[in-house]
């Protein structure tokens, strides 16, 4: 690729009125060594953006939306002394990844530790969701949950695998939020495309070779310093800075005087637009005072259990509104992610689900009120599910050869349960998929054709751009 | 069918006068679908490169003479059969593709005339020799100048001037040094030549450019989990250093890449040399042994060679002459090395200083193909020698194995280890005696006090007022206010009031007092029996802590303090609340009530003559009054038998004494292993391993004993049972094999794993792989290392590559607009000793080079037919790099510390020193920096340069920027007219004069505002500070 690519770019840019409307904000380039994609979908989408909520440390799928009547059944025997002991024949673990030997791992779990709550079906699907997520359960027609995820990294390390298809020990390549962004032109001129809140996995980074600006902008809502630089250091207040920035603006403008049809000049001055509107328009975003008390309550700010969440949620719902392409929110603190259950697993996740399952179900609900849940995909994952064995005396290990997620939103089927695992909930066994299909699916459904946006010199491999999940999509 | 396809395509040909304008529309979806589709899919297998069962598929002709264009095509294609399929890896061809197959062969498979096959591999551009191209003879001074001059000459395109002295000026000095000019730096007179050459000669220049090549060879300081080390090195900055240094030096770049592969094998003993072996270091990774070596052959490939061998790992490489064999000779190359930090003059800690560096471990650990990429099937029946991918192999040098000084094999032999650990070891001893001495005079004190009789005073105050004949005031915060004696300040240091007589040795105490606050203990009360060190006393307090409040007696002897969970009594505690507290002592029995309540009776472990003290530990209180008389013969105290654990001042003394016997025993050992290794090593004088080991056990005795006076009774069994064997081992003359020095710490091979597991010593020889591959790279008639080297140089001086790939010289990188430049330069970076310095001069002095960025009167033909600048007919504008813009704001400041080499320093806006020395790993690196595309540590062969409104942000609001503007006004001073305040801004930021509308908008803005900081600050966001014009 030669570097004609980005300077017709750049001619674009200066000829175009600077239509920042039809590009990705992380897109106003210079010095790129290839063609990038003009923001166009390479087909006609079904969806304009993701929420995509992640829990961090591995919820167990069986006591959230894959339950296993057996593990009571069977509470306290060995597997091998189960009808499925083939569970633990070798040949299923083939593409397991081990990064730290022996520091967890799921299959050598055995004795049958039963569900930690209760189950029953809900919706019109008549769907199996267990006691911990009845909020969730209530939008059971509205969800697509795919019970037969696979991954191969045992470790939290799958975090990295889930947003980006490789294992932490491969090469480090661009997360699903950083592809889109991308891909995809945005939808607003006043904020970032791509937006991360809530602790991040262990690489804070997502563009890798698609270059920092494609990385997520990290928000903390509930905060005064929302955004990294948002707030002046010291003294300077708004008018002040507005005059700064006029002048600026003025000199460089005169600047082309003598640097005529300098591209990089009028997307600087661009640039210093955006942020002066960016540093206003994200707390406004974060501004909830308009919101009324029903809305709060939907997302369950008036309690203090559900608030944080909560907060995020609706921020995400904002942001949706205003044209943020991915919207990337995670939950669950700690290195490895508070969902990870070793022990206190009924405590732990009775917690956590508390957390999320009010405000996640508000988020859909609202969504739907809106009419926005029409072009907005909601994904709600873990890195991978949890042992059907116990660990120590009250808790599951990490289990990557089987779990859920789900999905609901634009394009998507309501009510429908996609794959299955085995009675124990150990393998994926009926319609298996891989962390990167989820990808498709989403790329699919944001019309994106992601072998068009491969990158010379960075090799792209089938199982990076995963199969879509033609089952679920509407 | 074959023939038949022949005769149609024959014919088509006959009618069709060449491919261009053959109406053929079958002809057509040939040579814009099919056959680009056959290169995608087919090519590697079926091509130049290779030609699996004889079969090339490059041309019709050629898939014709293998009569594959028949039904077996399709069926191969469109098999369900997976190992039957074509093509074998990836996705199967789509319905859409394999229609046009058939409608293609349904057509008779037609083909163009003189269709081209696929070029010879070896026949690439970048695998060819590297001959120096004769200079057009256009009368250009500068050869750069003369290549470029005949391609626009050729193209009719007319370069511009040169740049605007100034502009120029800040030009070099960003790009030499990475920081701006000064004013009178920028007014210089002198000639441009001499400016290039004095800033190619500082310090700064190292600095500088070395930053380009971490982002390259990937610097990284280390990252883990808490302490544990998991990816590069701790002290990794040494290798920064050592480029730093090289560059400045200008070590040729042939002798870098030697050192940094081979420092360990062609410089055993200098360890400034070894150093460079950091770039190895950089890809230790503690959990996974594979994925280290892939990262070191990927990076090695990619950064000296352009080859992406990396794509090799698990299949033969579908674009280069590479297959998988060649990888895993690669890997059979750096399958011996490890990693290990060497101890340096003056430290013996490793977590403070050491130095990371390669060696080879493991000389004879075996290399097999790991079938597809996968390390848990080597295919073991085949092992892997050391090479070089055989198409390149003519003038690789075969490893010659490479004897070791021993200081390289056993660094504990090295003499500043040897006196390091001794000068340490001494000065434990010296401790030790001190400690003693000092344990002696406190035991005589304290036995000296206990003989003292008198007979003390009785005391009464109610704080009305100071009273310094009564009370010595020790630490800060006492006041008398208000009617009391209040304590302001709370601490945790020695302060308090204290009776300059001694008190009556039984005596009945009141105190009444209240706690109004305080940080975590909150404790106040009174101690007796004090002597004037504050080393012995009894305590009795009320603590208000909020996780336990309670009554405490405790006892301090001999420095020492104890307190027993028998002599405290829990109590609500409450702050502002008044309290009285009553102490009555009789002998060694005293009695403890809080507001007439009794708490408790307690036996004292021993008395002594001292003062009262009233103090106030880590609270604020507020005394009320005190009353200390003598307990009255007929009061009655509670008896008990509670008495606290002696702390007992001659055993302190025994603790020294033993501890000195263990320091004085280690200093032996120490001794006679240094000994025992100089003979047995180095041969050097008679020490002998036998007395090591005696005396090894007599140390581990000297540590009993030692263990045995400090032990609770749970270890006292399994200390002695260690004494024991000791002793019985000594008796029978059972020694031990003395352990060798250490002088070294090897990485860890797993999580799980010590340091102190491995041996201290490693092996003697190094198997001189990596210097046979480092030879090879830098060999003369390599075609790529030059090339690759001389495009990163031209890349960071002109914005733009000469080949775009800059790690890719593959098939994939087609020839160079500008090929015999980049071979001329590549001949003159070899002949002139592979000097950097004399590229970076022959560069900078070039026209090209010093040409305006500006399109301002250009030629219109020129900006019209090459607007993207191909031919260098202008100066690219570039944006500071990340580091550059941070040292330039503080620099312009007056505030850049230019402090050079030395450890990373934690990231902060506070931080002044120049940016290649802030830390810099994939967790830890400064947020500002970040926000102008920094490195990724991973993988950064070229910066990239986003245009972000977060940038703008840090550029308007971040306490770098405002500070820089606060500080740059103050320095350019107030005392000018707006004018020439306006102006010399301009000049010292730009590096320009306003033109007459800047001026004209300066002015306004000055004058609607008058704080020039605004306006300076409004400058620091002018692109033109940004960008390097």
């Amino acid at each position: 690729m030669t570097s004609n690519s980005f300077i017709s770019r750049r001619q674009y840019l200066l000829h175009s009125a600077m239509g920042f409307g039809s590009l990705a904000l992380g897109g106003i380039l210079a010095g790129e060594e290839r063609a990038k994609p003009d923001g166009q979908p390479h087909f006609r989408p079904k969806a304009k953006r993701v929420i995509w909520l992640f829990m961090r440390g591995g919820v167990s799928h069986l006591e959230s939306f894959d339950p296993k009547p057996a593990l009571n059944k069977f509470a306290g025997k060995s597997i091998s002394e189960t009808p499925h002991a083939d569970v633990f024949n070798p040949k299923h673990f083939k593409d397991l990844r081990v990064v730290v030997v022996d520091d967890a791992n799921g299959k050598d779990r055995k004795t049958i530790y039963p569900l930690q709550t209760g189950y029953k079906k809900y919706g019109q699907s008549g769907m199996e969701i267990s006691d911990w997520f009845p909020h969730i359960g209530s939008c059971a027609d509205d969800i697509a949950v795919i019970r037969s995820m696979w991954t191969t990294d045992n470790n939290h390390g799958a975090q990295v695998q889930f947003h980006s298809g490789r294992h932490m020990l491969d090469p480090r390549v661009p997360t699903i939020g950083a592809w889109i962004n991308y891909g995809l032109g945005s939808l607003s001129d006043n904020l970032p495309q791509f937006i991360n809140i809530g602790p991040r996995f262990f690489d804070k980074r997502d563009g890798h070779y698609l270059g920092p600006a494609y990385d997520a902008v990290n928000l903390k809502v509930g905060s005064k310093n929302s955004l990294d630089y948002a707030v002046p250091h010291g003294s300077m207040n708004k008018a002040e800075q507005r005059e700064i920035l006029n002048f600026t603006n003025q000199l460089n403008r005169l600047t082309s005087e003598q640097f005529p049809a300098d591209p990089v000049l009028e997307a600087r001055i661009k640039s210093y637009e955006l942020a002066f509107r960016m540093q206003t328009a994200v707390p406004e975003v974060l501004d909830f005072k308009n919101e009324s008390e029903q809305t709060r309550k939907l997302y369950g700010l008036d309690r203090a259990e559900t608030r944080v969440f909560g907060q995020q949620l609706l921020a995400a719902r904002r942001f949706s509104e205003r044209g943020v392409r991915f919207i990337q929110i995670m939950h669950g603190d700690g290195a490895a992610g508070a969902w990870d259950n070793h022990s206190g697993l009924r405590k732990g996740h009775a917690r956590l689900s508390k957390q999320v399952d009010l405000p996640t179900a508000g988020l859909l609900t609202d969504l739907k009120q809106r009419g926005l849940l029409d072009d907005t995909i909601v994904v709600f994952a873990t890195e991978f599910g949890r042992t059907p064995g116990s660990q120590g005396a009250d808790g599951r290990d990490h289990h990557p050869f089987g779990f859920s997620i789900w999905m609901a939103g634009g394009g998507l089927k309501g009510g429908v349960v996609h794959g299955s695992t085995d009675e124990l909930g150990f393998h994926a066994v009926e319609n298996p998929h891989y962390v990167t299909d989820v990808h498709a699916t989403i790329n699919h459904l944001l019309g994106i054709d992601p072998r068009r946006l491969e990158v010379p010199g960075y090799k792209r491999l089938d199982k990076d751009f995963g199969h879509v999940i033609h089952d679920i999509i509407a | 069918m074959n023939t038949l396809a022949k005769v149609v395509s024959v014919s088509c040909l006959l009618i069709c006068s060449g491919y261009a304008y053959c109406q053929n529309p079958t002809v057509d979806l040939y040579v814009k679908e099919i056959k680009p589709l056959f290169k995608k899919r087919c090519f590697a297998c079926h091509g130049a490169l290779k030609q699996e069962s004889g079969l090339r598929v490059d041309t019709v002709e050629s898939m014709n003479d293998h009569e594959i264009i028949d039904d077996e095509l399709l069926e191969r294609l469109t098999s369900d059969d997976n190992s039957h399929r074509m093509p074998p890896e990836g996705e199967p061809l789509t319905q859409a593709e394999i229609d046009s197959i058939k409608k293609w062969l349904a057509a008779g498979a037609p083909g163009p005339k003189n269709e081209q096959a696929e070029a010879d591999p070896m026949e690439h551009w970048a695998f060819k020799k590297i001959k120096r191209p004769a200079v057009p003879k256009l009368g250009h001074a500068n050869p750069i100048d003369a290549f470029l001059a005949h391609k626009q000459k050729e193209r009719g395109l007319k370069p511009q001037k040169s740049a605007r002295r100034s502009l120029l000026i800040r030009r070099i000095y960003l790009d030499l040094v990475g920081l701006p000019p000064t004013t009178d730096e920028l007014r210089s007179k002198k000639p441009i030549k001499d400016i290039i050459d004095s800033l190619i000669d500082s310090p700064q220049h190292g600095e500088r450019w070395a930053r380009h090549w971490m982002d390259i060879w990937r610097y990284s300081d280390w990252y883990g989990l808490g302490d544990q080390l998991r990816n590069s090195q701790k002290h990794l900055w040494h290798w920064r250093d050592w480029i730093i240094h090289s560059l400045n030096n200008d070590k040729g770049y042939d002798r870098m890449i030697m050192e940094m592969l081979a420092g360990d094998e062609i410089a055993p003993q200098n360890l400034k040399t070894v150093a460079a072996t950091g770039f190895l270091a950089r890809n230790y990774y503690l959990f996974n042994r594979t994925t280290w070596i892939d990262d070191t052959i990927e990076h090695t490939s990619k950064a000296f060679l352009g080859l992406t061998t990396n794509c090799a790992k698990c299949h033969d490489h579908k674009y280069d002459p590479i297959d998988q064999e060649d990888y895993y000779r690669l890997r059979a190359i750096f399958e011996p090395h490890h990693v290990r930090l060497d101890a340096l003059p003056g430290q013996t800690d490793y977590n403070q200083n050491a130095l990371p560096r390669a060696y080879d471990d493991r000389p004879n650990a075996p290399t097999y193909i790991h079938r597809r990429g996968n390390p848990a099937q080597p295919i073991k029946d085949k092992r892997i020698h050391p090479g070089v991918p055989k198409f390149l192999a003519s003038f690789a040098h075969k490893p010659t194995p490479i004897k070791l000084p021993v200081e390289a094999w056993a660094p504990g032999v090295r003499k500043y280890v040897q006196t390091d650990r001794l000068a340490k070891a001494e000065a434990k001893v010296t401790a030790a005696r001190q400690n003693l001495k000092l344990a002696k005079r406190k035991l005589a004190q304290a036995t000296n006090s206990e003989k003292t009789k008198s007979v003390g005073q009785a005391l009464a105050d109610d704080f009305k007022k100071s009273r310094p004949k009564i009370w010595q005031t020790i630490g800060r915060g006492w006041r008398y206010q208000g009617g009391l004696l209040a304590q302001t300040q709370p601490t945790t240091e020695r302060s308090c009031l204290r009776t300059e007589a001694h008190h009556p040795r039984d005596f009945d105490l009141t105190l009444k007092f209240q706690t109004t606050g305080g940080k975590t203990w909150k404790s106040t009360g009174i101690r007796f029996d004090a002597d004037k060190s504050g080393e012995n006393a009894h305590t009795v307090y009320a603590s208000a802590y909020a996780s336990g409040p309670k009554v405490q007696l405790a006892h301090t002897i001999a420095g020492k303090t104890i307190y027993p969970t028998d002599a405290k009594s829990n109590q609500q505690i409450k702050l502002n609340q008044e309290y009285t507290l009553n102490v009555k002592v009789r002998g060694d029995l005293i009695n403890i009530s809080l507001d007439g309540k009794f708490l408790l009776a307690y036996r004292l472990p021993q008395r002594r003559n001292g003062s009262i003290e009233l103090f106030a530990f880590d609270s604020t209180a507020d005394f009320y009054s005190i009353q200390v008389k003598p307990l009255a013969a007929e009061v009655v105290l509670k008896n008990t038998d509670r008495r606290a654990a002696t702390i007992d001042s001659g055993k302190i003394v025994d603790l020294a004494k033993a501890q000195l016997k263990l320091a004085e025993a280690e200093l032996a050992v120490l001794k006679a292993r240094i000994a025992a290794d100089n003979a047995t090593l180095r041969g050097v004088g008679n020490g002998s391993p036998k007395t090591a080991g005696r005396l090894q056990l007599q140390m581990a005795l000297a540590q009993a004993e030692m263990d045995l006076l400090k032990a609770d009774a749970s270890q006292k069994a399994a200390t002695e049972k260690r004494q024991a064997k000791a002793l019985n081992a000594l008796k029978r003359g059972k020694l031990p094999t003395y352990s060798q020095l250490r002088g070294s710490q090897r990485a860890l091979d797993q999580g799980t794993h010590k340091a102190s597991q491995y041996a201290p010593v490693y092996p003697k020889t190094s198997t001189g792989r990596r210097t046979a591959l480092a030879r090879w790279i830098t060999h003369r008639d390599n075609p790529l290392t030059a090339r690759v080297a001389v495009n990163h140089i031209w890349t960071r001086h002109f914005g733009t590559p000469l080949v775009d790939t800059v790690f890719d010289f593959g098939r994939r990188a087609p020839e160079p607009l500008h090929r015999e430049l980049l071979d001329y330069l590549a001949i003159e970076l070899i002949e002139s000793g592979w000097s950097m310095k004399h590229l970076h001069r022959l560069i900078l002095t070039s026209k090209a080079w010093q040409r305006s960025s500006s399109n301002l009167a250009a030629d219109q033909q020129t900006l019209t037919s090459d607007p993207e600048n191909h031919y260098y007919w202008r100066m690219n504008n570039r944006r500071m790099q990340s580091q550059v813009l941070r040292d330039s704001l503080l620099y312009l400041s007056g505030r850049l510390d230019q402090t050079r080499g030395g450890p990373p320093i934690k990231p902060g806006p506070n931080v002044r020193r120049r940016s290649i020395y802030l830390f810099h790993s994939r967790d830890g690196r400064d947020k500002f920096v970040s926000a102008f595309d920094d490195a990724d540590v991973f993988n950064c062969y070229r910066r990239r340069e986003s245009i972000v409104p977060q940038q703008a942000l840090a550029m308007m609001n971040s306490r770098e920027a405002v500070e820089a503007a606060r500080q740059i006004s103050a320095r350019l001073g107030k005392d000018q007219s707006d004018f020439a305040f306006a102006q010399s801004a301009f000049l010292q930021l730009l590096a320009r004069t306003p033109s007459g509308s800047e001026m004209k908008a300066c002015l306004s803005f000055l004058k609607a505002n008058p704080n020039r900081v605004l306006f300076i600050h409004a400058l620091l966001n002018h692109n033109d500070f940004q960008v390097i014009r």
